[in-house]
């Protein structure tokens, strides 16, 4: 049903368009997650814990499937807070794309992963995710569904402390550009 | 039921863009493109609109028409080159599994075949199509494309005379007509055209729709005419023409109905977020039904005064056909299809469109000029052209004004050797969303 109603909207594009064009899909992701729980991860590093991931439960993103198209880019915006309770470490965004929500636990399927930044105690670092996502998740945006799931890594060097808090995504914007050579 | 949804909006929005280019005059001859879509002499428009035309001399000579004309479709060469008859199953054009299936390239094949020889291909213009999708969102921008949504109704249809055949006597004639009605007309919902055309975001719980309406109908016609002469003589008179038709109506089939889908609470969201929903009322009397009837008629009248001829004809006037065996079901779907008989053996009505020509002929010596509106029931195309001939050679111009208002231009030359010619014609033609023309060539071969 999902795919009749964007489809409708994707034919009235290229009929309508007789043009060659690009179609430029804006995903509001943070709609599909906001509310269900998605969008916050509570993470917990031991102490000397080089590097942890933890991560969200999937969710079912819609898109409206540009078939055999061809996805030119895919570019990524959203905004994160990480709000560190305890202990000093780094913590950073990961989002993982997957055809199937099983297949956003394995490792390839990391399409974004941020730089970590530094977490202290009782402070809230304000985050921003912009890039794009990498080229090998491109043909994820030509179905008409794709599953996202969140994940925050981490870092704690500290042999006593552990580093404590949540990782909450307050936007996050997909931008697809599909080369249209239908027209 | 996504598929046919999917259908919708192809047919919908396919027709809506190709169907101005299809009612362009389409023609195979040279001669005839070379003048900008003008026909002058008795085989064009003249005749098989204007009724009088049948009583006015055919003077070919003067007007340098040939008898036939036969089309020599270089376009169909050029097609098959562009895709080969033996690779056509797997043509990226035609296959619908390749990125380069385009429905609108089929779609303008079978509206507008093609028979000319592409010379200069328009500009393709570029637009790019913005969506905005979240989980309670759905927008479109088609840019520059937004203006070609029809916001009236649109469609393809109007009557066609298949045969003709009859005696005649000292202008009166009786003959058996051919007739044959089809109209195809769609229009969109003031929901959807908002959402399409004004880039309205989607809203919950609305019905975004299309109204389809579609109809065909064919008969006979036994007929009674009379076309002559009643002032004047050969070189200066008054031509008026007329003709009585009975309708039998054989077979017509007629649906109007409602296609389109109802949003739900949320737009991406919730157990049902889109359901697909139509009606329709289907009519229809088969053949062997208590035929079909009805009386319509046409006028048509010609003024030949030396080197200036003018002439107007309107057909099928008052041609509304009774059918007095007619069927009538209802359908209706939401998540399953419903179907119940409404009425049987009830008297409904068709009627076939009003159409009408006016032209005009100028020749002094070796140049002719005319000009012809004409109007097949799906809005008005003008044509101005005319012909200048230098022994053997003839040069040609026109212009003509199409069903969306705008200009193309025609120009072109004949080669005369005796009983056999060769023309050739150029005209321009538009896309949609640019007034950069390309130009296109027809050639056809002329007995004299």
């Amino acid at each position: 049903m999902r795919r009749m109603w964007l489809g409708m909207a994707w034919l009235a594009s290229v009929a309508a368009g007789c043009g060659t064009g690009r179609a430029i899909f804006d995903v509001d992701v943070y709609s599909f997650l906001k509310g269900t729980g998605q969008d916050t991860v509570p993470y917990f590093i031991p102490p000397n814990t080089p590097n942890l991931v933890v991560g969200s439960v999937p969710q079912r993103i819609s898109l409206p499937g540009a078939g055999s198209s061809i996805v030119d880019s895919v570019a990524v915006f959203g905004t994160v807070d990480l709000v560190n309770r305890t202990g000093t470490g780094t913590v950073g965004l990961q989002l993982f794309l997957a055809a199937d929500s099983a297949g956003t636990y394995t490792p390839s399927a990391a399409a974004l992963t941020l730089s970590p930044r530094t977490v202290t105690p009782n402070t809230t670092v304000v985050d921003t995710v912009a890039g794009a996502l990498l080229s090998s998740a491109d043909s994820l945006f030509r179905r008409t569904a794709l599953w996202a799931r969140v994940a925050a890594q981490g870092s704690n060097a500290d042999l006593v402390t552990p580093v404590q808090g949540t990782l909450v995504l307050t936007s996050l914007r997909l931008t697809v550009v599909i080369s249209d050579k239908i027209f | 039921m996504r598929r046919s949804a999917a259908g919708i909006g192809v047919v919908v929005l396919a027709l809506g863009a190709a169907a101005p280019a299809a009612g362009q005059w389409l023609t195979v001859d040279a001669r005839r493109v070379g003048m900008g879509g003008l026909t002058l002499g008795r085989s064009g428009n003249a005749a098989r609109y204007n009724a009088a035309y049948r009583a006015v001399p055919a003077r070919g000579d003067r007007r340098g028409a040939p008898k036939v004309t036969i089309p020599v479709p270089l376009g169909l060469i050029q097609f098959f080159h562009d895709h080969p008859l033996s690779r056509l199953g797997n043509d990226p054009t035609f296959n619908p599994d390749s990125a380069g299936f385009n429905p609108i390239v089929i779609v303008n094949t079978l509206l507008t075949p093609p028979l000319y020889y592409e010379v200069k291909r328009a500009p393709t213009p570029t637009n790019d199509v913005v969506f905005g999708i979240g989980k309670d969102s759905l927008r479109v921008n088609l840019g520059q494309a937004a203006t070609l949504v029809p916001q009236d109704q649109f469609g393809v249809g109007g009557s066609a005379r298949v045969f003709d055949p009859g005696i005649g006597l000292r202008g009166v004639r009786v003959s058996v007509l051919g007739w044959l009605h089809d109209d195809v007309g769609f229009q969109l919902g003031d929901t959807l055209l908002a959402f399409l055309r004004d880039s309205q975001p989607a809203q919950h719980r609305t019905f975004y729709s299309v109204d389809v309406h579609g109809l065909v109908a064919a008969g006979v016609a036994p007929t009674l005419g009379y076309a002559g002469r009643v002032w004047g003589d050969t070189a200066r008179g008054l031509y008026v023409g007329g003709a009585v038709h009975y309708y039998l109506g054989v077979s017509y089939y007629r649906t109007d109905g409602t296609a389109g889908f109802r949003t739900g609470d949320t737009i991406f969201a919730g157990p049902n977020p889109v359901t697909p929903e139509g009606r329709t009322l289907t009519q229809y009397s088969r053949p062997g039904n208590t035929p079909g009837h009805g009386v319509g008629g046409d006028v048509g009248l010609a003024w030949v005064s030396g080197p200036v001829e003018v002439g107007i004809g309107v057909n099928d006037i008052g041609a509304t056909i009774t059918w007095p065996d007619t069927r009538q079901d209802s359908a209706f779907y939401r998540d399953s299809s419903y179907s119940r008989p409404v009425a049987d053996h009830v008297r409904t009505t068709t009627k076939l469109p009003v159409s009408y020509l006016a032209n005009v002929a100028y020749t002094v010596g070796r140049t002719t000029l005319g000009a012809d509106v004409l109007n097949t029931g799906r809005g008005v195309t003008v044509h101005v052209g005319g012909e200048q001939r230098l022994g053997l050679l003839a040069l040609r111009g026109g212009v003509a004004r199409d069903q969306r208002k705008r200009l193309e231009f025609g120009w072109g030359g004949g080669l005369r050797l005796g009983a056999v010619g060769l023309d050739v014609g150029f005209w321009t033609h538009t896309n949609s969303l640019s007034n950069a023309r390309g130009i296109t060539m027809a050639t056809s071969l002329a007995i004299y």
